[in-house]
């Protein structure tokens, strides 16, 4: 997030940044005045057991196990699902290819995100593209410092695998939300969803490719809500 | 001869007979080597494919299009990843680079086996339906699998594509999920098309495929080829077969063993009309050479034999020759003794017969001279018979002597004579005889002289010499005695004046019954000389005229001396 401030001598460039800068303010204000009003749900998810201890904490990939996509060490994606209205602007993600992984490994977006693809090797092509239904693009070699940094627009919710076409090894997940409220656990599955509206909808998480759990919950303003999976 | 004939011929026949199994063997092996070194290629090349082909089946494309349920971009991804491997045939390549396989065609199977028909048959080449169903293999392999796709059956363009299906194992599940197949253009040896030359194809699915046979042969061999695949060897096979009345030698192998595709076989057939041919005429040379080596043989071994039984054929024939002619030697000295003994014995006999009356008459002579009243020329008359009687008697006895030397009964019984005296004794008696002649007698003689000999036969020899010295001399003459003992010998001469011998006698006065041409007129019988020198020579000497000239005749006599006798283990003296 670094870059736009750093690139002055760009006019365009600038006013981007000056404009996400004001969306970003705008949903920190929207969020302030109603937080006291919103609800907030948290709790756990059980993860699948960890094939193998993790090496670095940090360090997730994507594996497969049964034809099953996830992440190693396991990671949950909870989301609240529902019609919510599409916000005018939202920030622009980031999966970067670094080490010959997608970092992160796994990134969950609300549909009409644009997400970046900066290739941060020293000196190793990239050529990321996806043949999932939910999004097909295909960027191209590119090489580490390539500008504009590659782009893709995602808006089509559903998981879309990243693949590179030069190492055929890479995987990468991403999970493209209807919902503006999602979260990504931690390695022991907890969560905390918070700035909920109130209402009746339905908790997802998803594990993994094949397997997402769902809870019923009724939200009160103003409420905390702990549900477990499964 | 029979045994050599005999043993050429089976060994010919056994060389023969090696050399046709020979040549089987060698084509089978010329087959075996030939698919080995096919093979090997074929497996460099499915070697190469392959992991072409692996990589091809890697790519992520291909895999996301799989995987990620996006099968519309099955064919166009592989287009794009599969375009260097496959063939243009609109532009042909160079040939180096065609000369890598190059694929015909490909096509995708699904996760069941079936075919995923193509968007545009034109970039993954143009296939029939009915070719296309052969390429499904359900269920999918998890390996590798050869196959052959025979396209164009029964057209001019008939040919036969190998087919390589490679399973595509998903990344996520490690399960086949789809299958490539890729058909490319087998591997063609470079084929010589001669009448002779081997023709190879391929059978597959009840059909073969060998375009350098003509129609019909190779309906003949199809047939011949599915029945023995049906009844008997289903990997690989050779045997002889007649195609059209013409020897073939046939093999086949099975190419792609296990897999799911249909078996297919490589067939070769070796036409071995020119074999068999080649094979008479190594016979027919082998024939002819064996034939002439053996008529050499047989003519230098009778050459050979007839030199060397030449010689002994000569050799018994002389040995015959000789044989006869010494039976005939034989025979004749056989009846040469029979005749001298005859001779011998009538002599003996002669001479006792004659004595008896020769001693009568003397007797009755003697009692006719003892009468008183005889008138003196009836005595003179009968005292010259009487002489005659002793003359007569003297004869007989010589002839006795001289048949018992003949018949080799007269043996000397050696003894030391004393010559000296001997001769002395002689030499008073020829004194005390009537000498008519006046003959000067002398004698030049050592004081005593002895030889090796029997005194009664040597005083004979003595007698004889002395007898002819004073017989043929003439009056007033002389007769001349020595005696000497010199180099290990004694001598004795005896020489007389007279007449001499003609020279044309001198070599037959040793004869029997000869006698001088004047001899005629002189009493004797011609056997003197004769007998003296048979005892000389019994004597262990010799007796030899030396002379005779007008003036002097000198016969020699040589005896041994006495003292020889102790040295030859004789009597000593």
């Amino acid at each position: 997030m670094a870059f736009p401030f750093k690139r002055g001598d760009n006019g365009k460039r600038d006013l981007m940044n000056v404009r996400s800068l004001v969306a970003s303010l705008s949903i920190f204000v929207a969020f302030s005045t109603v937080v006291l009003a919103q609800a907030t749900i948290e709790g756990r998810v059980e993860l699948p057991k960890t094939k193998s201890a993790p090496v670095m904490a940090k360090h997730y990939e994507i594996v497969t196990s049964g034809g099953v996509l996830g992440t190693n060490p396991p990671l949950a994606v909870v989301y609240l699902e529902g019609s919510f209205s599409k916000p005018a602007n939202l920030p622009t993600k980031q999966v970067a290819q670094k080490d010959l992984a997608f970092v992160p490994a796994l990134l969950a977006v609300q549909v009409g995100t644009k997400v970046e693809f900066p290739n941060l090797e020293k000196d190793t092509y990239h050529n990321i593209f996806s043949y999932s239904p939910a999004k097909r693009f295909d960027l191209g070699r590119y090489r580490p410092d390539e500008k504009p940094v590659p782009s893709v627009v995602f808006d089509v919710a559903g998981l879309v695998t990243l693949r590179c076409d030069i190492h055929e090894h890479m995987r990468g997940l991403l999970l493209v939300l209807a919902t503006p409220h999602f979260v990504v656990t931690d390695e022991n599955g907890r969560f905390r969803l918070s700035g909920l509206p109130a209402g009746h909808y339905t908790l997802k998480a998803w594990i993994d490719s094949r397997t997402t759990h769902e809870h019923a919950v009724d939200l009160n303003s103003g409420s905390t809500l702990h549900v477990d999976f499964p | 001869m029979l045994v050599v004939a005999g043993l050429t011929a089976s060994g010919l026949y056994l060389a023969q007979r090696r050399a046709n199994a020979d040549v089987q063997r060698d084509l089978e092996q010329n087959f075996q080597a030939d698919l080995a070194a096919l093979h090997r290629v074929e497996e460099v090349r499915y070697a190469a494919l392959a992991e072409r082909c692996r990589s091809l089946v890697a790519k992520p494309r291909i895999h996301a299009a799989l995987e990620d349920n996006a099968l519309d971009l099955l064919y166009p991804s592989a287009k794009d990843e599969l375009r260097d491997i496959m063939q243009d045939e609109s532009n042909p390549q160079p040939d180096e680079i065609s000369r890598l396989p190059h694929a015909r065609f490909y096509r995708f199977l699904d996760g069941t086996g079936s075919l995923l028909p193509p968007p545009n048959a034109d970039d993954v080449g143009v296939l029939g339906p009915e070719e296309e169903s052969q390429l499904a293999l359900k269920p999918l392999p998890k390996t590798q699998q050869v196959g052959y796709l025979l396209r164009g059956r029964g057209t001019e363009e008939e040919t036969i594509d190998e087919i390589i299906a490679l399973p595509i194992t998903s990344s996520e599940t490690s399960e086949v999920i789809a299958a490539l197949v890729i058909g490319f253009k087998p591997l063609e040896v470079v084929e010589k098309r001669g009448p002779n030359d081997v023709r190879s194809g391929i059978w597959l699915n009840d059909w073969l495929h060998l375009p350098a046979l003509p129609e019909d042969a190779r309906n003949v061999l199809d047939q011949k080829i599915t029945r023995l695949l049906r009844d008997a060897d289903k990997v690989e096979h050779s045997s002889r077969i007649d195609i059209s009345g013409e020897p073939y030698l046939l093999f086949y192998k099975l190419l792609n063993p296990e897999s799911a595709f249909p078996p297919a076989y490589e067939v070769s057939v070796h036409p071995l009309q020119m074999w068999f041919a080649l094979q008479n005429r190594l016979r027919w040379q082998i024939l002819i050479a064996g034939a002439v080596l053996l008529l050499l043989g047989f003519g230098a071994s009778h050459l050979i034999a007839n030199r060397l039984a030449q010689p002994v054929e000569k050799l018994a024939i002389d040995s015959e020759v000789n044989r006869a002619r010494r039976k005939k030697v034989e025979a004749a000295l056989a009846s040469t003794h029979e005749e001298l003994q005859r001779s011998t014995r009538f002599s003996a006999d002669a001479s006792h017969q004659l004595k008896t009356p020769v001693t009568v008459l003397r007797v009755g002579i003697e009692e006719l001279l003892r009468r008183e009243n005889l008138a003196p020329d009836i005595y003179d008359e009968l005292s010259a018979l009487h002489h005659q009687t002793y003359r007569l008697t003297g004869v007989i006895d010589d002839l006795l002597l001289l048949s018992r030397m003949d018949a080799g009964r007269l043996k000397i019984d050696f003894g030391a004579v004393n010559l000296t005296e001997l001769i002395n004794e002689w030499l008073d008696d020829l004194n005390a005889l009537p000498d008519p002649l006046g003959l000067d007698v002398k004698a030049h003689l050592p004081s005593t002289l002895y030889i090796a000999g029997e005194r009664r036969y040597t005083s004979l020899v003595l007698q004889n010499l002395l007898e002819n010295a004073r017989k043929y001399n003439r009056p007033g003459g002389r007769i001349h005695v020595t005696a000497r003992e010199e180099e290990g010998s004694i001598y004795l001469t005896v020489g007389n004046s007279g007449p001499p011998i003609p020279a044309e006698m001198q070599p037959h006065i040793f004869e029997r019954f000869s006698r001088g041409a004047n001899g005629e007129t002189v009493a004797g019988h011609g056997i003197g000389l004769n007998l003296a020198r048979e005892l000389v020579r019994l004597h262990g000497g010799d007796l030899n005229l030396v002379s005779s000239d007008v003036e002097w005749t000198e016969f020699e006599v040589r005896f041994r001396p006495a003292h020889d006798l102790a040295v030859n283990g004789e009597r000593p003296v």
